[in-house]
């Protein structure tokens, strides 16, 4: 039994000052790269999702491509969307090794490390970006259909353009509809970042790994484990309380938007449910 | 030259204005002349296609077959984008279901197309905002969301946007259908009122009554054509057509 405390918590292990440093670095890559990739991933998806709905005869020349994209990079794994993108950037960037001739993508672009960040962390960001902005673009598409129709027509009849009606009136309407999906995508894509330790980027996974070599003791990869669920477990039920709360809503029969009244709902019998 | 014509001025004109969903043929060439200030009334069973037909004239559902003019300039034809944005900028249209913007409050929904529209500044959108909201008893909701506002209040902020556009035409679709009775009465003062300032008003309704006090003419619309129309004591009270008779017994026994 103490064998196995010892394996998973063993105390010395996980608060070794060098070992808890090098596990919070790590868990602050983690972090970082879940912000960046998070924010790019939202407005990526966000532009996908209007490109999707491009209206009219010609729109199909966007519509089209635009859905083979979001349907390719559903299907992709994450790990091989990073493997790609950091191997052949990083390639492309590099002369040629037979005719010494020079990489074809620019060094700043091939090996990014904008901001001192290193180039695993950007490349990490590109490959989660592509493949949560396909995700993110189907959650906003389901918010885009939620809206009733009914306020195209009275953006229309005001005179507002397609555009102006999709800025306006769709898109702001949409993005409320699905915050708590968005969120809970954003949990999943928090998760998927520890994927970037493949590429050589010491984020919290790879810092407990190096540890577990080391001292054969899998404590600090507990302690990652544990700071993951420090920040998703709160994520998770502010999920739930923002569902909870657009349910109040749609039961009293309001379309949504605005604060919710402070009065009671007139329905009765739901209290205890 | 055609009596309709010389007597009405061909302010907004529907030639023989066809429209069909699929294989159903709702509108099946509709004839129709307004003139400048005219207050008409339409009235038809459900499925007549009196809501269709409004929403043909501010080419919401643009008509396959047959011509609308707006002060003599021609507005459907595909492609007609000139004539889609001279339509839109000179009718407005209330709903049936309020369909106010949900995410903004009562005076920005009254601003927000005047502002992206008409480009007009936001003192200025604000000031014909609250004048027009004043106009329709609600000057203390300038702020309040739309759910927080009864159905009744909803559909005068509705009309208060389209207004607040400067509309030559008001289109209202059914707009006290979806209203409890108690709140009926607000928002038909304000159609009156509306009236009586000389405004040019299409307005597809189950309210009789409204109809025979506000309206220049009465249009009984069944199964996709004007079956009868004319001043509202000829056709409310001694209607000519057999159809007219059966739906307006209906109607009026409650």
């Amino acid at each position: 039994m103490d064998r196995i405390l010892q394996e998973y918590f063993d105390l010395g292990v996980m608060f070794d000052p060098d070992n808890f440093d090098k596990v919070i670095d790590g868990f602050w890559f983690t972090i970082r790269l879940s912000i960046v990739a998070g924010i790019t991933s939202l407005l990526f998806g966000l532009l996908l999702a209007v490109l999707r709905q491009t209206p009219g005869k010609w729109g199909g020349l966007v519509r089209g491509p635009t859905i083979a994209y979001i349907d390719v990079f559903r299907g992709v794994p994450q790990l091989l969307t990073i493997l790609i993108v950091s191997l052949s950037l990083a390639a492309l960037a590099s002369p040629n090794l037979e005719t010494g001739e020079d990489g074809v993508l620019p060094r700043w672009l091939g090996i990014p490390e904008w901001f001192g960040l290193p180039a695993p962390f950007w490349y990490g960001v590109i490959a989660i970006t592509l493949t949560y902005g396909a995700y993110f673009a189907e959650v906003y598409r389901a918010g885009i259909e939620a809206v009733p129709e009914g306020q195209t027509e009275a953006a229309r009849s005001l005179g507002m353009s397609y555009a102006q009606c999709m800025r306006q009136v769709i898109i702001p309407q949409a993005v409320r509809k699905v915050i708590p999906p968005l969120l809970n995508d954003f949990i999943a894509l928090m998760k998927d970042t520890t994927l970037v330790s493949v590429i050589g980027l010491i984020e919290v996974v790879q810092a407990g790994r190096d540890i577990q070599n080391l001292e054969f003791n899998s404590s600090a990869l507990m302690l990652g484990a544990i700071l993951f669920i420090l920040v998703t477990i709160p994520l998770a039920r502010q999920v739930d309380v923002l569902i909870a709360r657009e349910q109040r809503k749609t039961r009293r029969g309001g379309s949504g938007g605005g604060d919710a009244p402070s009065e009671p709902p007139p329905t009765t019998g739901m209290a205890g449910a | 030259m055609e009596q309709a014509t010389s007597s009405n001025g061909g302010f907004l004109r529907l030639e023989d204005v066809h429209k069909r969903f699929g294989p159903l043929e709702v509108l099946k060439g509709v004839n129709l002349d307004v003139a400048q200030g005219e207050v008409i009334c339409i009235l038809g069973p459900s499925g007549s296609g009196k809501s269709t037909l409004l929403r043909c004239v501010n080419l919401l559902e643009p008509p396959e077959a047959g011509r609308i003019l707006l002060e003599g300039k021609e507005i459907t034809g595909a492609g007609n984008r000139e004539g889609l944005d001279f339509v839109r900028r000179r009718v407005g249209m209330v709903f049936q279901q309020f369909n106010l913007f949900p995410h903004k409050s009562v005076l920005e929904n009254v601003t927000m197309a005047q502002r992206t529209v008409l480009d007009r500044s936001e003192k200025e959108a604000a000031e014909r905002g609250r004048e027009l909201l004043e106009r329709v008893g609600l000057s203390d909701k300038l702020d309040e969301y739309p759910d927080r506002l009864s159905g009744g209040q909803q559909q005068r902020v509705a009309i208060s946007r389209a207004l607040a556009m400067d509309p030559e035409v008001m289109l209202f679709d059914e707009v006290t259908s979806a209203l409890d009775p108690e709140l009926v009465k607000g928002v038909l003062d304000v159609m009156r009122e509306l009236a009586g300032s000389g405004m040019t008003m299409l307005v597809v309704t189950h309210e009789i009554g409204f109809a025979r006090e506000a309206a220049n003419r009465v249009v009984f619309m069944d199964d996709g054509v004007v079956v009868e129309e004319g001043s509202p004591d000829q056709v409310i009270d001694s209607p000519r057509e057999q159809r007219t008779k059966q739906f307006l017994g209906l109607v009026l026994e409650h």
